[in-house]
């Protein structure tokens, strides 16, 4: 057989095989490439290219309109120089591209979208895809932090933004992104979430059984270096803390709002916190009154109205009270139960004042009346006073007078004189009521002091009536109105109700999950130890990582189409290979087998399986395949270099076997060409290849034919 | 010129030449005759080695034919002119090409080899049909391409296999014709496998009978014809008294 080709024809099939392998690569790798360009392409319209846009803002379809005005409103007034650009709109939501100035790729920026973005219409979520960065997946909240404060410590880091449950970490350049990824593997890796799940409806208290799981993985000698803690309730994240805290203060206000019951147990009787009593005693109308034990302090018990009203009173009522049984049966005595209402003082309080309120604008109106009227008091006592001091005066006056005139007083004269001096102190008695004190004492008095004190009240009276009462008692109208109108019983069910829930601040779970950072630990080892430590035979336990890298949408997009790309080409690999083996080679192994015929003796049987066409058909084959493969950089899972040689030499031998069917040579030609003296090249070139198929062997045979 | 010993050649279990042998002069006209199967054709085709023999020994012009390879073996085909029972015509080439690719492609200068391939044509009548191709040629013309192709080397030996037996009767004529006149005006060493009876008592020198792998008769054609040996001999002279 190798005769045929020593002739010369060695030389055409080697330039067919290179010009074969080079061809095949070219083909498949265009054709792979101008694939992925053209994805590629579209890729970059829908997605932008990378790096462009920052995020992508989800908005309902019937509302881009105004979204768009509004994005352009935020972009102009917070972001100059931002970018704008719509992409699909998928079931019903559009898809809105906003990419941010670079200097406004900051942590705050990234962090604050929602603050940023929050009032635009129709706004549905958004996607951020800032580069270059790498997304961490999952995070958990109870180490969010933690991570974050490692990563951002990385060199090549620029900072790390929380994006729901995802961190987003930004890279300095591109070129530091594997760098960079591989760190936060490195850091990611150090950390391990084991979850202890249990059944459904068995909720467990979870900070309990939490802190007991720590403990037996503490007791583990072999893992001593590691850290643990209980991160259970950091997965529901900072708002179900604060649920809890206003849960807290809620059941706190409830408590000082419900009546308080203090049971006095008689001599020799014992109470249990949970027991219930029933009460004898003045009751509202409706239902009987029970307490249950809240708490028992020596010879002293709480207790909490569940059921029925106490009467609306201000002041103590004492009960008597019987134990309750499990069936409603009343027991015996147990004791004397005192209730004090400061619902009931409130209102009563709110009440009172309301009324007070009322009585002192009352009272106001008539003490202004009051300052009146002391003020012209005080002006006719004065001008009374001056007068009688020019009496005085006129009295003087006339006492010398007599005392002066050089006759002696007429008896008339006299008389008058008697008459006035009596006059005058019994008018300056009645006056001053003062008794014998003389009329200067009264001089005295300071009128105008007097006035001032008057003016001072009056003013005062003035700003108590500018007081608008009448809204201070609206208000406290409104409190009272306002004021919960719940019965004790609802408020005893409340707070047991938040009592439950709350748990002692935890919250009861199916599952407690715990970080482990240090060495890794096989979670299917642990259960069996945690079932038997915990003593609990249904739990089960799975591990999971604290956060997952994960190339970015974009990035996977484009690592799947160049997966698509090795793949594709290393298909057309394998496909160009077979044609060009039909094609090409079948006319040669078609020759050969032919020429062949006439040869020396027998094919003997154990040949037909070593026959050195078929061996030569896949030996052609599998460096064809491999070379080809290769130079097309084809990547097909599972076609290791192995596999492919094994193809190709598969693929070789089937056409050998089958190359009749595929090129079948004209053998009244062959035989008369022998005859006329041909060597085997020019067999081939003359008399076999032209008349074949089309392929590369015919082509490259043009430029050697002669005829 | 030809001397074939003892030539054997199986196909599996079929035997095709059971020990043959055979001596062709120089010039001499052999016409070898028998039934289909007998192994007629390979007998002819190990002379020029597009059947490889078993055993025995060939010797062409004092060369050992079964000895040859390569270039020797394509150049002692050249010498040896070879007529197929279907022609074996190339059939994308015109006539003119089919007579003379094979003298370009031995190195002749291209135009010495069209003159040649015309003169041989012409020989054989179909100068002006030089420009067609096998397709538009009948069966007869096809085969006067193929002599012409043969005769065109100006062999030592021309070995002819049925030349005639696929044309239709009223082509054979014109192909006898052609043969005929060779035989008679080149002297070149024939040996002829037919059935024309007619034919070998005019042309043949020597007439061969052969039978299952072996030469079962041979002698002059009046001498095979008249008084036959040989069963195969009989069946063919009762063809030629009818
Ligand atoms: N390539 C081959 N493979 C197998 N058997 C063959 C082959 N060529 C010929 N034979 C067998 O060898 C025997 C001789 O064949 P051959 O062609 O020489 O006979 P022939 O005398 O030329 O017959 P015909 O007059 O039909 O041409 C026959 O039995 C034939 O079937
Ligand atoms: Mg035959």
């Amino acid at each position: 057989m190798l005769d045929f080709f020593r002739d010369g024809f060695y030389k055409d099939l080697a330039l067919l095989l290179a010009i074969t392998v080079l061809f095949g690569a070219v083909f498949s790798q265009g054709i792979a490439w101008a694939i992925d360009a053209y994805f590629g392409d579209t890729l970059d319209q829908m997605i932008g290219g990378y790096g462009e846009y920052d995020l992508i803002l989800h908005i309902r379809a019937e509302a881009k309109e105004a979204a768009w005005r509004e994005l352009q409103r935020i972009g102009e007034q917070s972001f100059p120089g931002y970018k704008l650009n719509e992409t699909l709109t998928i079931a019903g939501q559009a898809n809105v591209f906003f990419g941010l100035p670079p200097e406004y790729r900051t942590k705050e920026v990234l962090e604050s979208i929602t603050s940023y973005f929050g009032a635009v219409p129709g706004l549905n979520g958004y996607t951020l895809m800032v580069q270059p960065s790498v997304l961490i997946r999952g995070v958990h909240p109870g180490v969010r932090e933690e991570l974050r404060e490692q990563i951002e410590a990385l060199p090549g880091v620029r900072f790390a933004v929380k994006d729901g449950n995802n961190l987003v970490v930004l890279a300095q350049g591109e070129d530091q992104l594997p760098q960079v990824q591989e760190a936060i593997e490195g850091i990611l890796d150090q950390y391990q979430i084991l979850e202890l799940r249990f059944p459904m409806g068995f909720a467990v208290d979870t900070q309990e059984v939490g802190d007991r799981a720590l403990e037996v993985l503490r007791a583990q000698e072999k893992l001593t270096g590691n850290r643990y803690l209980n991160v259970t309730s950091a997965q529901y994240g900072e708002d179900l803390d604060a649920f809890l805290k206003t849960l807290v203060e809620m059941r706190d206000f409830l408590g000082s709002y419900a009546s308080k019951v203090r049971i006095a147990p008689a001599a020799g009787t014992a109470l249990a916190v949970g027991e219930r009593l029933v009460l004898d005693g003045a009751v509202q109308a409706g239902q009987e009154l029970i307490v249950e034990v809240t708490g028992v302090f020596g010879d002293l018990a709480e207790g909490m109205i569940i059921q029925g009203s106490p009467v609306q009173s201000t002041d103590k009522v004492v009960h008597t009270g019987y134990r309750l049984s499990a069936d409603g049966e009343r027991g015996e005595y147990v004791g004397e139960v005192e209730i004090e209402n400061e619902r009931y003082r409130l209102a009563y309080a709110v009440e009172e004042s309301l009324r007070l309120l009322a009585e002192l604008e009352e009272l106001a109106v008539q003490a202004s009346a009051a300052v009146d009227n002391a003020e012209a008091v005080l002006t006719t006592f004065q001008e009374a006073l001056m007068q009688l001091e020019v009496l005085q005066v006129q009295m003087r006056q006339l006492n010398e007078g007599i005392a002066q005139s050089e006759g002696k007083p007429s008896g008339e004269q006299f008389l008058l004189t008697l008459l006035l001096n009596g006059l005058f102190q019994t008018l300056a008695q009645s006056v001053l009521s003062s008794g014998e004190e003389s009329l200067d004492s009264l001089e005295n008095l300071d009128i105008e002091e007097m006035r001032r004190s008057l003016d001072g009240i009056s003013t005062q009276i003035a700003n108590v009536q500018e007081i608008n009462v009448a809204a201070i008692m609206e208000q406290i109208g409104f409190v009272r109105d306002t004021l919960p109108d719940l019965s004790d019983a609802e408020i005893g069910q409340s707070i047991r109700l938040i009592n439950t829930y709350l748990g002692g601040q935890v919250i009861p779970g199916e599952r407690v999950q715990l970080l482990i950072q240090g060495q890794k630990l096989n979670e299917k080892e642990l259960e069996k130890l945690f079932q038997k430590e915990l003593d609990h035979p249904y739990l089960h336990t799975y591990s999971t990582s604290a956060g997952m890298v994960s190339p970015d949408a974009r990035g996977e997009i484009f690592r799947i189409l160049k997966e698509v790309r090795s793949i594709v080409a290393g298909l057309l690999a394998i496909i160009f290979t077979l044609i060009v083996l039909v094609l090409d080679h079948a006319t040669i192994f078609s020759t050969l087998k032919q020429l062949r015929a006439g040869k020396k003796g027998a094919v003997r049987p154990w040949l037909r399986w070593a026959d050195p066409l078929l061996l030569m058909g896949g030996i052609l084959g599998s460096a064809l395949l491999s070379s080809i493969y290769h130079l097309a950089r084809g990547q097909i899972p599972f076609f290791t270099p192995a596999v492919i040689a094994v193809l190709g030499f598969a693929l070789g031998v089937l056409v050998a076997v089958l190359c009749e069917r595929f090129s079948p040579v004209d053998s009244m030609e062959l035989m008369a060409a022998q005859a006329l003296g041909l060597s085997h090249v020019q067999i081939m070139r003359e008399v076999v290849i032209p008349p074949s198929r089309p392929g590369l062997l015919n082509l490259l045979n043009r430029f050697r034919q002669q005829f | 010129m030809l001397e074939i010993r003892d030539l054997y050649k199986s196909y599996g279990k079929t035997v095709a030449l059971d020990g043959v042998d055979l001596d062709v002069a120089k010039g001499e006209t052999v016409v070898i005759m028998g039934p289909s199967g007998c192994g007629k054709s390979t007998l002819i085709r190990c002379v020029n080695r597009l059947t490889e023999p078993d055993r025995g020994s060939i010797v062409l012009a004092g060369q050992d034919v079964l000895a040859l390879s390569g270039r020797e073996l394509q150049r002692f085909r050249r010498q040896v002119g070879f007529v197929f029972q279907h022609f074996n015509l190339i059939a994308r080439l015109t006539a003119l090409d089919n007579v003379m690719f094979h003298l370009v492609l031995g190195g002749m200068d291209r135009e010495e080899a069209r003159e040649k391939a015309l003169d041989a044509l012409d020989k054989v009548g179909l100068k002006g049909a030089a420009a067609r191709r096998p397709s538009e040629l009948s069966g007869g013309q096809q085969q006067r391409v193929g002599i012409a192709r043969a005769l065109v080397t100006n062999p030592e030996i021309m070995l002819w296999d049925e030349p005639t037996a696929s044309l239709d009767p009223i082509l054979v004529g014109e192909v006898l014709e052609v043969m005929e006149e060779l035989v008679q005006n080149t002297g070149t060493t024939m040996v002829i496998v037919t059935h024309e009876v007619s034919f070998a008592l005019r042309a043949a020198d020597r007439i061969v009978f052969m039978d299952q792998g072996r030469v079962v008769e041979q002698g002059p054609p009046q001498q095979v014809f008249s008084e036959p040996r040989s069963q195969i001999g009989r069946l063919y002279r009762k063809l030629l008294l009818n």
